[in-house]
């Protein structure tokens, strides 16, 4: 690009130029002054010479030719430098000029990217940029140390009215009034005079005027006098003339009054003197002075002998340093050169401007004129630029330039300023774009906030142009700019540029930025009052949750400050405080399926159907199939649609979140609804429901949803949500009249002053995402509303959620129908029948637990089987009668046991139909209960078979309290099946009874059970031992029948519950422990606990039992003979099958039977060979059989069996056999009749297939002591 | 240990994962903002960095005043960026090292989502440590 051409370029053609010094009388002021202009101001417009083409020939001796040309017209009083604070409040006129443009624009949506690409490079950087650039580098015209703003020439203005013209240019150019420049020596005031007689056309004829000037050639020289005649026009504002002015405007004029006494030959007459004076005076002048200028410079300075000389001068002469160096006159050959350099750079001889700055620089440099060298490396910097030589060099001189007045300190501050300007402009020419910006931004940190915010504001500008684009930067940058607007009080200018920034940090993760980009313009479009703007921005930040709780209170006061001022409620459409949950959305809608409590809502669906698949008529088990049986309700086919019945409220559950740390005020909480009543409009309706979603989407119009009061009616929940809080709250909606329901958004007022509100997601596109799982139920925001229907509600009376195990308790469901219409068949399940039982309708009216004590007049022990099955089902149906009627309350017993440990949902279903015919034919009752049971005692039992009785065992009950404080009294302890009696041991009575168990202990009893199904004990009947024992010192009269309805209940389902968990298949008897907790505090009713323990069974049990009957001690003579005892061995066969034993009985017992099938055994492990075990077992079998050891070695037998030596018998099942046995005694003692054998068989079949089904074992004898006593 | 830091892992898409100030001055309030400009803007700058070398710690790429700010770039483009006010380079390197080590056994965790916050606690105390021995 030519850098004439370039921005800058052009910018230097225009203000380095030469200045012309006018000096003027007052009449002339006043003449010009007619047309509302001064005389400056009528000559500027004419001081750009477009078209001169004059030849100019400096130093050397080829002559150029000047196309374009302009002089500066000053006023000798304005050729000085410039007051700060003047200057400062010209500048910050420029911006705030600019600010009044862009008010209509703060009002439009903020730029996008998109916008601001499109934009052309001028319109990134508009014209007040420019015009302030200007007017920033126009602050320092006229400095002393450079010398292309000092007045080339002078033109004296006289008017014809004055008197003696010819002594007023004498008085004008009197030195009293010049500028200190030429004053103080600083410029030569030798400098080119031209003298100007202005007349007035309106005045008179030109003869005076002529007259004059002819006076002044004579006197003050041929060619440097003028005459201008202006004001031709005699009307104001001739039409002609205000047209052809008219173009002139642009540059800067305003004619304030209106009148313009100029006409279109004043206008050329004074174009004609412009352009005669600039090429037939100025620039010969400045021609002619350089060529002597630079013969001067020639002889002094060039050439090897004048260089030595200056050194040599200059080092001797040890100048003090100071700020702006030694004072240069404008004798002194410094201040020539530099004349001469900058009339050649004026006149655009840029080779001779550059080689003189050059030149000038070395001397500077030597002498420490810092400010003087920082121009000249200024300068020729520019040089270069306009060379379009070596950019290096020129970027060299310029930074050079810039940080050498950087280094002088606060006077070379604005030059820096200047100099960055230009340099920053000349890397813009270049495309350096980059480097520009960081120009801008060095030179923005010297200057006050003001300028600085301009100067970045361009640096942004850079960033944006540069490539690649630099948005980040150019964003950052626009924030600065913007900081630095509102610190110099220029809000408007600090919103815009906030608001350029805008689509940089549009969605922008970055929460900080965000919450201060969005913040300060909100914020000071409020204090501009454009609210709705204001607000929407502070929309963004409120709900931030990263941020000091100080900053979010003023996020939160500035919002509610700017709310409060538009004096009106604001609907904001998704307010983000509080956050709605919208994916905890759920909406409870009550079709036949009703429930007791909120809590029950929360069950997975799938429970509930498992539950109710026996309860409700198989054929509505798909929901489809039975609103086919109701063909006339056309919306029903509607698959999507769910039912909800009128005058029934509908709920919607959510969860609603504070983000912020303060508590926030959330008051009226409602859901936004539509109720349409047209049924047959529907049809279309559900087709377009998406549609209509839509445009509630995009037309958030709330108001006319709350006109529906009579269809419907909504609740209204006032919260406080608290720092950080969660809440999930209810909303309901009460349909009033049939027609579809459409649950459109929510609605909320914030503080009383803000009302947000959300609408739904469409259903539809959740669908799509959920795919099958869409029959969550929140997708269901059209409701169908049908007819009102009777329903039930109820639950169960103090259910407790936290029992002891075996815990029994009479509870009461209590129900009640809300509407007029009754209901009947109501039946019930119950998910977990080992917990809960319903009673009977007898029930109800008992005292518990004294409806559990056995009574002796009630002889109604048995329960009837039927109810047993029924209990089975877990179904239980009310009976037929039962109906409730409209409006009426129903109580029906309920037994609770908690069977385990753990915690336990419950789950009551109730099943009613309706008593007149409605859309739906039942409807169903769901309850939920949590019951958490805690450990309370811990039962087992351990039995063993008794040996020495027939028929009887030993029990040992283990009673372990596992409760941390609580104790209980053990109560009593029933066999459950009827044949079996329980006593205590006889040694029993001597004990004191174990009365409680204290938390934390344990205890261990023995009971005696007996078998009294068996004919051989007649003593039960008698009564002294029941299937009851109570351990409590009460009495008898405390015992609880445990064959009565809850307890047998409850232990069927106990017995079937851990009777899966039994392996064992033969089991022999249930227990139950009814224990009572201790109350700690009396006011409490007696609790009862009541453990089951069941499929008890003996350790080892054998079918074959057999007992050695005879006489314990026998004296007998033996001097006579030998003694023989009749003993009897009784056997007894308690299988279900025949059995065959055999008794084998021997004399000798060898001790080999015993210990040689552990041998082979252990010789069997295939060498692991353990030696200790080994001699364990024999340990073991030493001890047990330490008498037959003793008579192995001793091998004489003391006795002998003397009957047979083996015997076989045949037993039915239950049936016993004796068999007699004899033994020979030969010497007094004691003897064991232990060395028997039995062996079984027990054919299981009845057909008696022996090699099948045929289990078979066999047994040592039992010990059977006798003492035979020496006779007298 | 600088008196002013501020460190951000700043993810492939340009959001910042993970953001300490590890800096020994007090923490102010309109300082989080002012420095998170700086290490916005300066991820231009980084976007063309990042791709004229090989190696992964880029040294200083921007300042701002006397702030400066050190990127180290990641093989998948992860940027750690550290906004000091020291000069010690040789520390700024082994800090960016060390906390690239912490980073990839995040990244490696199964659990952890690439591209989203960091929210180690164990992370941020490791990362708080390095800051103090070589800041």
């Amino acid at each position: 690009m030519d850098p004439l051409r370039s921005y800058l370029g052009r910018v230097l053609l225009e203000d380095v130029t030469p200045v012309v010094m006018v000096l003027t009388t007052p009449l002339a002021e006043a003449a010009c002054r007619k047309s509302g202009l001064s005389f400056v101001d009528m000559l500027s417009p004419f001081s750009l010479l477009k078209k001169i083409d004059v030849p100019v020939r400096t130093a050397s001796d080829q002559p150029y030719r000047l196309q374009q040309f302009k002089i500066r017209m000053v006023y000798a009083s304005d050729v000085r430098k410039q007051d700060c604070e003047v200057a400062d409040a010209r500048i910050k006129l420029v911006v705030s000029e600019a600010n009044e443009n862009a008010l209509p624009d703060l009002l439009s949506d903020p730029p996008q990217l998109e916008d601001v690409l499109k934009k052309p490079e001028a319109e990134l950087c508009p014209l007040w940029i420019k015009r302030f650039n200007r007017e920033l580098v126009r602050t320092l015209s006229f400095s002393d140390h450079e010398t292309f703003d000092h007045p080339v020439a002078c033109l004296l203005v006289v008017s014809s009215k004055d008197k003696e013209p010819i002594s007023k240019f004498a008085d004008l150019f009197n030195t009293n009034q010049l500028p200190p420049l030429l004053n103080e020596g600083i410029m030569d005031p030798q400098i080119l005079k031209h003298y100007l007689v202005l007349h007035e056309q309106q005045d008179g004829p030109q003869e005076i005027a002529v007259n004059i000037l002819a006076e002044m050639r004579t006197t003050l020289g041929v060619n440097d006098c003028k005459l201008l005649s202006i004001n031709s026009s005699t009307q104001a504002d001739g039409s002609d003339a205000d047209n052809s002015w008219s173009t002139y405007k642009a540059h800067g004029l305003h004619n304030n009054e209106g009148t313009c006494f100029l006409n279109m030959d004043d206008l050329n007459e004074i174009k004609d003197f412009m352009q005669d004076f600039a090429s037939n005076h100025i620039i010969p002048y400045m021609e002619q002075k350089i060529r002597v200028l630079n013969q001067q410079v020639a002889t002094t300075r060039k050439g090897f002998r004048n260089q030595i000389k200056n050194l040599w001068w200059r080092k001797r002469d040890d100048v003090p340093e100071a700020a702006n160096g030694p004072m240069y006159t404008f004798t002194s050959i410094e201040s020539q050169i530099r004349v001469l350099s900058d009339y050649a750079f004026m006149l655009r001889d840029y080779e001779l401007a550059l080689s003189n700055y050059r030149l000038l620089s070395t001397d500077y440099k030597l002498d420490k004129a810092w400010k003087r060298f920082a121009g000249v490396q200024e300068m020729s910097g520019l040089c270069y630029f306009m060379l379009d030589q070596s950019r290096k060099d020129a970027e060299y001189c310029m930074e050079n330039a810039f940080t050498t007045y950087l280094r002088i300190g606060s006077s070379g501050q604005r030059n820096a300023t200047r100099c960055g300007l230009w340099w920053a402009e000349m890397l813009k020419t270049r495309g350096q774009h980059r480097e520009a910006s960081t120009v801008y931004f060095r030179i923005s940190n010297e200057e006050p906030s003001l300028h600085s915010a301009v100067l970045l504001e361009q640096a942004a500008c850079c960033y944006l142009l540069s490539s690649p684009r630099m948005l980040r930067k150019y964003g950052f940058h626009l924030i600065l700019a913007g900081n630095s607007y509102y610190l110099s009080d220029q809000k408007q200018h600090a919103v815009r540029a906030y608001r350029n920034a805008l689509f940089v940090y549009k969605q922008n993760p970055w929460s900080y930025i965000n919450n201060h980009v969005h913040f300060n313009v909100g914020r000071w479009y409020g204090v501009l009052g454009i609210f709705d703007v204001a607000i929407k921005h502070l929309l963004e930040v409120i709900a931030c949750s990263h941020q000091s709780l100080t900053t979010q209170s003023m996020f939160l006061n500035d919002f509610f400050h700017f709310v409060q001022s538009t004096g009106e409620k604001f609907d904001v459409y998704k307010l983000q405080l509080p956050v709605f949950n919208m994916s905890s959305l759920r909406v409870v809608n009550e079709d036949h399926r009703t429930y007791a409590s909120n809590a029950d809502v929360d069950v997975n669906e799938s429970i509930w159907q498992e539950l109710e698949e026996e309860l409700i008529p198989s054929s509505s088990v798909v929901r489809t199939n039975w609103l086919d049986t109701q063909p006339k309700s056309s919306p029903f086919r509607n698959n999507k649609a769910c039912i909800c019945v009128a005058g029934e409220a509908v709920k919607l559950n959510v969860e609603l979140k504070n983000p912020l740390q303060i508590s926030v005020n959330v008051s009226g909480i409602s859901l936004i609804c539509q109720l349409s009543t047209n049924l047959n409009a529907s049809e279309t309706g559900a087709l377009t429901t998406a549609a209509e979603e839509d445009i509630a989407n995009t037309k958030p119009s709330i108001s006319t949803f709350e006109s529906d009061g009579n269809n419907f009616t909504v609740s209204k929940l006032d919260i406080v949500l608290g720092g950080g809080e969660t809440k999930k709250i209810q909303l309901e909606v009460t349909p009033k009249v049939i027609g579809i329901l459409k649950l459109v958004g929510i609605r909320w007022t914030l503080s009383d002053s803000v009302v947000g509100y959300q609408y739904f997601e469409v259903a539809t596109q959740k669908k799509n995402k959920k795919g099958k799982r869409g029959a969550l139920r929140s997708l269901n925001n059209n409701l169908i509303v049908i007819k009102g229907l009777p329903k039930l509600t109820g639950y169960i009376e103090c259910l407790p959620a936290k029992a002891f195990t075996g815990d029994l308790q009479l509870l009461t469901l209590n129900l009640r129908n809300q509407s007029e219409h009754a209901v009947k068949n109501i039946k019930m399940k119950i998910s977990h029948p080992r917990f809960v039982i319903p009673g009977d309708s007898s029930d109800l009216d008992l005292e518990f637990p004294q409806c559990l004590r056995k009574h002796v007049q009630s002889d109604s022990n048995t329960v009837p089987e039927g109810t047993k099955e029924n209990v089975k089902g877990s179904l239980f149906a009310f009976p037929q009668d039962i109906k409730i009627q409209g409006d009426a309350t129903f109580s029906w017993p309920i037994w609770f046991h908690a069977a385990t440990p753990g915690n336990f949902s419950l789950y009551l279903s109730l099943y009613y139909e309706m008593e007149s015919t409605t859309d739906i034919p039942y409807r169903t009752l769901r309850m939920h209960y949590n019951v958490e049971v805690l450990p309370s005692l811990d039962v087992s039992f351990a039995i063993s078979m008794c040996s020495s009785r027939l028929q009887e065992y030993i029990v040992r009950m283990d009673v372990i309290n596992k409760t941390p404080s609580d104790s209980f009294t053990l109560h009593q302890l029933s066999c459950v099946r009827t044949k079996w009696a329980v006593s205590t041991l006889p040694s029993r009575d001597s004990i004191s009874f174990v009365e409680t168990v204290p938390a934390n202990q344990a205890v261990s009893c023995f009971f005696k059970i007996k078998d009294l199904s068996t004919s051989s004990c007649i003593e039960a009947a008698d009564g002294s031992c029941g299937s009851d024992i109570v351990l409590s010192p009460g009495g008898s009269t405390d015992v609880f029948d445990v064959s009565r309805t809850p307890i047998t209940d409850f232990h069927y389902q106990e017995r079937h519950q851990q009777g899966k968990l039994a392996k064992v298949p033969r089991s022999l008897l249930d227990f139950i422990l009814i224990s009572k907790a201790v109350a700690v505090n009396s006011s409490k009713t007696e609790q009862l606990l009541s453990h089951h323990t069941c499929h008890c069974s003996a350790l080892n049990q054998n079918p074959v039992w057999w007992l050695m009957e005879g006489p314990r001690t026998i004296t007998h003579d033996f001097s006579k003979s030998c003694c023989e005892a009749n003993i009897q061995l009784v056997i007894h066969n308690s299988s279900d099958h025949n059995a065959s034993v055999r008794v084998v009985t021997s004399d000798c017992m060898p001790e080999k039977s015993q210990t040689a099938p552990s041998h082979e055994s252990a010789s069997g492990q295939g060498g692991w060979y353990d030696v200790s075990l080994e001699n364990d077992i024999k340990a073991i079998s030493s001890t047990k059989g330490a008498h037959s050891q003793k008579q192995s070695s001793e091998s004489i037998s003391p006795f002998v069996w003397c009957s047979l030596s083996s015997a076989q018998v045949d037993l039915k099942p239950d049936s016993s056999a004796k068999i007699p046995l004899k033994v020979c005694i030969f010497a007094p003692g004691t003897y064991d009749f232990s060395t028997y054998e039995l062996h079984w068989k027990v054919h299981s079949s009845e057909s008696g297939q022996v090699d099948e089904n045929v289990t078979s074992g066999g047994g040592q004898g039992y010990p059977f002591y006798v003492n035979v006593l020496q006779g007298a | 240990m600088a008196s002013t830091a501020c460190f951000v892992i700043v993810s492939k898409n340009d959001i910042p994962i993970y953001e300490a100030e590890v800096g020994s001055a007090p923490k102010k309030e309109d300082l989080a903002y002012h420095h998170q400009f700086i290490l916005h803007a300066a991820l231009d700058v980084v976007q063309d960095l990042a791709w004229t070398t090989n190696a992964m710690f880029l040294r200083s790429v921007d300042r701002f005043n006397d702030l400066v700010v050190s990127v180290y770039v990641t093989a998948g483009h992860t940027r750690f960026m550290l906004l000091h006010d020291s000069r010690s380079e040789d520390g700024i390197k082994s800090f960016f090292q060390e906390v690239h080590e912490l980073y990839i056994k995040i990244f490696l965790n199964p659990l952890y989502l690439p591209g989203s916050r960091i929210a180690s606690s164990h992370f941020d105390t490791k990362v708080r440590a390095l800051a103090r021995k070589y800041l």
